[in-house]
């Protein structure tokens, strides 16, 4: 079931007025757990048995933690064991064979073993992580135990960010949970506003930048660099638009519920750093990381070198959470390469006071760029293949204009090689209008004259452009979010 | 980055529910786009104009001609939104409307060749008006009438029943195995289902919203009409560097455009068409298209149109010995139940067969010899006299 599509809207239209009616009684927590299941079966009931499994696992082993704490240890790692596992089985299992059955055959023997046909159970990665971050946090004393298990149930698989999150915090979410909640007219024009901008960014450009980077992505080898180059491009901007539209709408349907989740992402192409980046981009999977990885590996308490080796394994697991593919785990190894890089410059003065923001600004998103490769490319061949094609050209681009023989010569060869570059990509207009408003509007939001974006007359005439352009110019909105795979 | 805002102290942490300090924790989102009440409601307002203007002043901005011998553009059969003012336009004329599908649309001639041309053409006046759509199907003739064709009411309807809609269980909707058929947004979306029909849940909502949506017919109107039957965005895709803007040129497909790929006006003997023996369905209440056909006749008479039933003229010459005793059956099963139901109804003999361009669509020759038999019928002359 899909925020974006009118099953929901029909689902919710039920949910919600009952929700408002029993908010105040016991039933409530048995409603949304009922509600939550019902939107989680509605891609497959046999995942709930997966959930139901999950949840009774780390319910009981907080429950024997908060019995016998001489045995608390062991049923931290019951429940670490039990999630991981889940994922590991789901997740990984087709990986982990596809590479034995490699490294078999490099051996010569003639032996394969067979490949697991499980179909990865959406949102597995985000409420087993939620859930685990329960577990942990109780460990080290940190939350209380949660004695209704109903109440749990319903943190663990709470619908509005039960399958791309944000992964949220027992400490943030349960409490909500606990208390009566307040929903006032604030929080219903709030939710809406949060859901019709994730909304607009879901169906007018996320969808739409995929019409463009699908097929190039597809077979990137019939493609020439300028091509390549946009998809990358448009690619960069479908993902974040759409994984940051997801979140909105999340955010937006638990706030009319009157539950707050947390802040998925802010403006991460506008970081001035590859730290800044992560602090931006999937927020409540990099703390995730930072709290229950990086810290507990040393974080940055063990001088300069553990601290990167600290880095580098917690955004190669990062990469790993995110796919079964080598190409995701080059894609976190490169952000972690990228961080260092970046922490290493900002560490001498002139960088961090002399080096105008615009510049960091794009340094970092050139470099979310190339990596973006690796992210969406269907195969290390075929991300080689697209990196390949593009620097080759641009070696070619480079060479023609520093040997030529004026300065008009060099400038015409720029020009009309950029115009060319961009003819031959085929790339929309349209698109590239859409994406530049978006960044522009960012860019305000983040700069001095902020407050021009405030005004109501500003507000509303962008309310009504969003509206009217998801219903007159959007096509019909059935496409999945791109992180439901992860 | 946004910064964090000072949690404001209480004196009394235990009164307070642990959320209390949560908002100011929580930033609202990463934009400026928070709307108070009031202004969702100048929102509201101001989609609701637009929505109930926008097609209310386009149909004033983009205009067409209704010439004596007007039908649907070929191009425009999926714009329903089109053949609602088609609809409104040639009810507001005191005409006999001829509804059908490819048959009286004249799918093999020009518009001045199909059955209302003739019609008219003998009857000596400009009395009828075509109101087919091409490759429209009973199921679907149900659902156009209902939604889009409400401007039908205390008209004379001369209204065609096809049976080849009613040869196989394939033309009958009746098949398991999914498979793409004409104009899918008028056929029932829930209720009765259709087996080879698998559009999405949420799909079948917004068709039937946009059942009802002016501004929905519009968009489609607009997709049809300029985008290549594309939604904007796919469109673009596709034509990158050029203007929206200029694509909307407000000049509607001509009515003489023929239909893509443009159909061979030959006899179907001269094209080597081979005969072929339907396995037909049986013509009761398991036939979703006879039950369609039905459908729409009560539609069209509660709305208190008076309605005449022209079946076929089927090419009996294309079919084999054996369909073509199946097709007799069923012939009589549709004059018994239009004799008990008291519907006027005219079911001619089959055309020459070098008047037939295929199975049921005649050629020029056989529209006029077919205008000629009807205007002579008796029960027809009682029709049109009234």
């Amino acid at each position: 079931m899909l925020f974006h599509t009118w099953i929901f809207v029909l689902f919710f239209l039920v949910v919600y007025p009952v929700y408002l009616l029993v908010k105040k009684t016991r039933f409530k927590d048995v409603w949304l757990l009922i509600a939550s299941y019902v939107f989680y079966a509605w891609w497959n009931p046999l995942y709930l048995f997966l959930i139901v499994y999950s949840t009774v696992i780390d319910y009981v082993a907080v429950v024997m933690m908060d019995r016998s704490r001489r045995k608390k240890r062991l049923w931290l790692v019951v429940s670490i064991v039990n999630n991981l596992g889940l994922l590991g089985f789901f997740k990984y299992a087709g990986f982990l064979t596809e590479n034995l059955n490699y490294l078999i055959g490099r051996l010569g023997l003639q032996y394969a073993l067979p490949a697991p046909d499980v179909l990865l159970p959406v949102g597995i990665s985000f409420y087993t992580f939620q859930s685990m971050s329960y577990t942990i946090d109780f460990y080290r004393g940190r939350i209380k135990r949660e004695r209704s298990f109903i109440r749990f149930a319903t943190f663990v698989a709470l619908f509005p960010q039960l399958v791309a999150g944000p992964i949220e915090r027992a400490k943030n979410l349960l409490p909500q949970l606990r208390d009566t909640p307040h929903v006032t007219r604030r929080d219903v024009t709030d939710g809406l506003s949060l859901f019709l901008v994730g909304l607009f960014k879901k169906l007018a450009l996320a969808d739409y930048l995929a019409q463009y980077v699908d097929p190039v992505y597809a077979v990137p080898g019939n493609y020439q660099a300028p091509a390549l180059m946009f998809a990358t491009f448009a690619f960069a901007w479908q993902i974040y638009l759409d994984f940051s539209g997801y979140t909105d709408m999340a955010r937006g349907i638990a706030r009319v519920m009157g539950l707050r989740l947390m802040l998925n992402f802010n403006n991460p192409y506008l970081a001035t750093g590859l730290r800044d980046f992560w602090a931006r981009w999937h927020i409540s999977l990099s703390t995730w990381f930072r709290d229950y990885v990086y810290i507990p590996l040393g974080g940055n308490r063990r001088g300069v070198f553990a601290m990167y080796c600290n880095i580098f394994i917690t955004m190669v697991v990062s990469g790993f959470w995110h796919g079964a593919a080598w190409t995701m785990i080059i894609w976190g190894g490169l952000h972690a390469v990228g961080m260092m890089l970046t922490r290493e410059l900002e560490r001498s003065a002139f960088y961090r006071e002399r080096v105008p923001k615009v510049f960091k600004q794009i340094f970092v998103f050139v470099f979310a760029y190339f990596t973006w490769v690796f992210f969406r490319a269907r195969s290390l061949g075929d991300a080689w293949l697209i990196l390949k094609t593009i620097f080759t050209s641009f070696v070619h681009f480079t060479w023609a204009v520093f040997s030529a023989e004026s300065l008009g010569d060099a400038w015409l060869i720029l020009t009309e090689t950029l115009t060319s570059g961009f003819t031959d990509s085929g790339f929309p207009l349209l698109a590239l209008g859409l994406v530049v408003a978006v960044w522009a509007y960012q860019l305000i939001y983040e700069s001095k004259v902020k407050q021009v974006l405030t005004l109501a007359p500003v507000r509303v005439g962008l309310a009504v452009a969003m509206v009217l352009y998801i219903i007159v110019f959007s096509a019909a909105g059935d496409q999945p979010f791109i992180y439901f795979q992860f | 980055m946004q910064k964090r805002q000072k949690t404001p102290r209480t004196t009394a942490p235990n009164l307070k529910p642990e959320t209390q300090n949560l908002e100011p924790e929580i930033p609202f989102s990463s934009n400026a786009l928070r709307l108070s009440g009031r202004q969702w409601m100048v929102v509201g307002l101001i989609t609701v104009a637009v929505f109930s203007l926008t097609p209310f002043l386009w149909e004033r901005v983009e205009t067409f001609e209704l010439g004596p011998d007007y039908r649907i553009p070929y191009r425009l059969g999926d714009d329903y939104w089109m053949y609602q003012r088609v609809c409104r336009r040639m009810c507001a004329q005191d005409k006999t409307l001829v509804i059908g599908d490819s048959v009286i649309w004249g799918h093999y001639v020009a518009m001045d060749q199909a059955l209302s041309h003739y019609l008219n053409e003998l009857a000596g006046d400009e009395r009828f008006a075509n109101l087919s759509v091409d490759g429209i199907h009973p199921a679907a003739m149900a659902g156009l009438i209902k939604y889009y064709g409400r401007a039908i009411s205390g008209k004379d309807v001369l209204l065609h029943c096809n049976l080849l809609w009613m040869s196989s269980k394939k033309h009958d909707l009746q098949t398991d195995e999914e498979f793409s058929f004409n104009h899918p947004r008028l056929v029932p979306q829930f209720s009765p289902r259709i087996p080879c029909y698998t559009e999405s849940f949420s799909g079948r909502i917004a068709i039937v919203l946009g059942h009802n949506l002016p501004l929905s017919g519009w968009v489609n109107h607009l997709q049809v009409a300029y985008f290549q039957n594309q939604d904007l965005q796919s469109w673009t895709i596709e034509h990158p560097y050029d203007s929206p803007f200029r694509a909307v040129t407000l000049k509607l497909p001509s009515v003489d455009e023929p239909p893509s790929p443009r159909p061979i006006a030959e006899a179907w003997s001269k094209r080597r068409i081979a005969k072929f023996n339907p396995p037909w369905v049986e013509l009761d209440d398991t036939s979703f298209q006879w039950r369609s056909f039905k459908r729409t006749i009560a539609i069209l008479k509660r709305r208190g149109n008076r309605v005449f039933v022209l079946v076929g003229p089927f090419n009996e010459h294309m079919l084999e010995e054996e369909g073509l005793a199946k097709y007799n059956t069923r012939k009589n099963v549709v004059e018994t139940w239009l004799q008990d139901e008291r519907i006027a109804h005219y079911i001619p003999s089959a055309l020459p067969s070098d008047y037939y361009a295929d199975a049921s669509h005649p050629l020029s020759d056989g529209y006029a010899l077919l205008a000629k038999q009807l205007l002579d019928h008796e029960s027809f002359i009682r029709f049109n006299s009234r």
